[in-house]
């Protein structure tokens, strides 16, 4: 009774402790620590070109002069750009990596004084037809104009909302990997905020501003909405930092106009705070996107392991039965599709084959992607499963007449393939799982869509369930659709010419 | 219909098949007889090109084969005319009992299906499995599995049958019904080469017997005189 009466008396007591201590926890742990996403490139924040274990940019040195106000040292933590906000209350303090001020985030976290001003500009070739955003008001000579954006970034958002234009907007998870596609003809145009071009221009000469700046707004520092002490400390620091024109030194430095930072800052306006959705609402605005993200899942799957199971059978009676040039050649083939990577294949076929003059649409790209990569895999278990025919079998054939070929198409692979029906049912499980990997080249599928929700609505519990349960309304009748088809091979033939 | 002339085989240094001739006519029955490891089996599996030979020479239903690798091609042709039964039976494990029988003709042969599936039945009759022609061979006994590896050694109307002890992994009641479909072949006229060990069955249905001992021929000639 006695314990149970302290316990009662204690929890208020430690909940407004730990309220009151966030600040104290970073001043007696000594150190800030601020994510960011090293990825997302110059002039935020990317690795030193003259050492690239070092990170540089404007935003490390905000983060060290912001640390050095609350008298700490500042620690980087690297996070994907799009999902930094989740690093939030348990491994990061706070999120300084060019975080736009937007009503949703003024929602779900607390979003700092503006550091700095950036505005939207408009990206195409030189060479292009592309010279004024007006252009992108009618549809081009191949259909919609393809615009790339930061997945998740004010770009994004913005151009999306443009329904007056005729473009199709293609989300990446790097700044830079939209000049990319810009420069080998994949992309139409790109927008990004201007002094990340600003930044780059010189290394994407091909490229062209199009018109002036269109559009703008302000950076801030994120903090989770449970530390208020952390976060005025940081507004504090900041306000130090411009007022005794630290803040201006550094963009300077940085070459990011200075002055005219300092005036825009001065004169920002009040954002809005957006509105909390019903969970109606909520359901009415997503459900519709997930579906259709849950079909990308579908389609990816269902085209790309057929092609997957072929390639893989192949690979594997060549490596068997093949000529013998033929064999090593397999055996490469197998162990470095196997022995990297998905993501740097998809990123190899996506990126890099443009650059020697074959472009293909994500889309084309994904579903080769994971073909070629889970080809690698089948081979082995076709292989193993070719292996495990008696051989018995092999020279009964050859004994009647039969061809290497046709006994191996009308005895042994048949065989084989009812042998290997389960592990290959479960690489379709695995595969299917493995789409979101595509989300790395553009494509929005389930995984995707659901991030991208779960952070503009700020329902991260619920949109989690909500996907959940369509991943399992969806693998499920996978797991009885071949467990069905593999009761059907076990069946007998019912003197039926079933393998013909 | 079938000569072999000095056929000599090693394998890993070691002499298989030293010298080896013998002759068989249309329509005989030679029985290959001796212990175990004696050559018999090896020399079966020559005739039909699933061994090779290091010297010597075969011919078999006019197909000449010579020392060392086949070409497919005359493999595949032999092998149309050269039926082979095996010790272990091995069907086809996906298909039913007339596809067994059936799948060659099909394949090698173009058949259209309906044609080959009435070849085999035809031919399941004659083993006395007709009405097991929708079973699959893993429900089948070891006895009815073999029968239906005749029928399907049969479905390419082959002039030459090999047998590789057929009634070897086989208990006795299974072994006479195997034995009295292979008798009844030979009493048909098909000529056959016969690995065995049953003498017994050597001295009912062989024309000629050939006693093998260590890869050399220690004895052949008729039945009575050889055993």
């Amino acid at each position: 009774m006695k314990c149970l009466l302290c316990a009662v008396l204690l929890v208020p007591a430690l909940t407004s402790a730990t309220v009151a201590a966030d600040l104290d926890k970073v001043v007696s742990r000594g150190e800030l620590v601020w994510a960011a996403d090293q990825e997302g490139g110059g002039p935020h924040v990317f690795p030193d070109p003259a050492d690239p274990r070092q990170l540089t940019g404007f935003e490390v040195d905000l983060a060290a002069l912001v640390a050095e106000e609350l008298g700490v040292k500042a620690r980087f933590q690297q996070g994907q750009w799009d999902r930094l906000p989740l690093l939030l209350g348990g491994t990061a303090d706070c999120v300084i990596n060019g975080i736009e001020l937007t009503p949703d985030r003024q929602r779900d976290y607390h979003c700092s004084r503006p550091y700095f001003a950036y505005s939207l500009q408009l990206l195409a070739r030189r060479d292009g037809p592309i010279d004024t955003l007006a252009k992108l008001a009618s549809p081009g000579p191949g259909g919609r104009w393809r615009v790339g954006v930061l997945t998740g970034s004010a770009a994004e958002s913005v151009m999306r909302s443009r329904t007056d234009l005729e473009i199709d907007v293609i989300g990446y998870d790097g700044t830079i990997d939209s000049l990319e596609q810009v420069s080998t003809g994949v992309l139409d145009a790109a927008v990004m905020d201007d002094c990340i071009f600003t930044f780059y221009a010189d290394r994407f000469r091909r490229l062209r501003t199009v018109e002036r700046p269109f559009e703008g707004g302000f950076y801030t520092i994120l903090t989770a909405r449970d530390t208020p002490q952390l976060s005025a400390a940081i507004d504090a620091a900041i306000g130090r930092l411009i007022a005794d024109g630290r803040l201006k030194a550094l963009y300077d430095h940085w070459d990011l106009a200075g002055r005219q930072q300092m005036l825009l800052l001065r004169d920002a306006a009040e954002i809005p705070v957006a509105r909390r959705k019903s969970l109606g609402e909520l359901c009415r605005d997503t459900l519709p996107l997930l579906l259709k993200a849950a079909g990308m899942t579908i389609l990816l799957s269902c085209l790309a392991f057929p092609l997957a199971v072929g390639i893989g059978l192949a690979v594997a009676v060549g490596r068997m039965h093949g000529p013998a040039w033929l064999r090593p050649l397999l055996t490469g083939y197998v162990e470095v599709l196997r022995g990297t990577p998905l993501m740097l294949q998809l990123y190899a076929i996506f990126f890099l084959l443009p650059k020697i003059g074959l472009a293909l649409p994500a889309l084309v790209a994904a579903i080769v992607g994971l073909a070629l990569n889970y080809s690698a895999y089948e081979s082995e278990i076709y292989r193993a499963g070719l292996k495990a025919v008696p051989p018995g079998q092999f020279e009964a054939s050859l004994a009647l007449g039969l061809s290497k070929w046709q006994a191996l198409r009308h005895v042994l692979v048949p065989q084989a393939v009812r042998i290997v029906m389960p592990p290959v049912t479960s690489d379709f499980i695995a595969l299917f799982k493995d789409t979101s990997v595509c989300s790395a080249i553009t494509i929005v599928e389930l995984t995707k869509r659901y991030s991208v929700l779960a952070l503009s609505t700020g329902r991260i519990v619920e949109l989690a369930i909500v996907t959940a349960l369509l991943y399992l309304c969806m693998s499920w009748p996978l797991a009885l659709l071949s467990r069905w088809f593999e009761r059907r091979l076990e069946r007998p033939a019912g003197g039926s010419m079933a393998e013909g | 219909m079938i000569t072999v002339s000095s056929l000599t085989k090693s394998r890993a240094h070691v002499r298989v098949l030293e010298e080896v001739s013998l002759a068989g006519a249309e329509g005989t029955v030679t029985a290959l007889v001796g212990p175990s490891g004696s050559g018999k089996s090896t020399l079966l599996r020559c005739l039909n090109g699933l061994e090779t030979f290091d010297a010597g020479s075969i011919t078999v239903a006019g197909h000449r084969l010579e020392p060392g690798p086949h070409s497919p091609g005359l493999l595949e042709r032999l092998r149309r005319d050269v039926g082979m039964v095996f010790q272990q039976f091995n069907l086809f494990a996906h298909l039913s009992a007339v596809d067994n029988v059936a799948l060659a003709p099909r394949v090698v042969l173009g058949m259209s299906v309906d044609e080959s599936r009435v070849r085999g039945l035809d031919l399941l009759d004659r083993v006395g499995l007709r009405s097991f022609a929708n079973a699959r061979p893993a429900t089948l006994s070891g006895g009815q599995q073999q029968r239906v590896a005749i029928a399907r050694a049969l479905a390419m109307r082959p002039r030459v049958m090999l047998f590789d002890e057929p009634t070897s992994a086989l208990d006795p009641a299974m072994t006479a019904e195997v034995m009295d479909v292979i008798v009844e072949l030979a009493q048909a006229g098909q000529t056959m080469v016969v690995v065995t060990h049953d003498h017994g069955f050597a001295r009912r249905a062989a024309t000629r017997v050939v006693e093998l001992e260590a890869g050399r021929i220690a004895r052949q000639g008729a039945a009575a005189d050889v055993l």
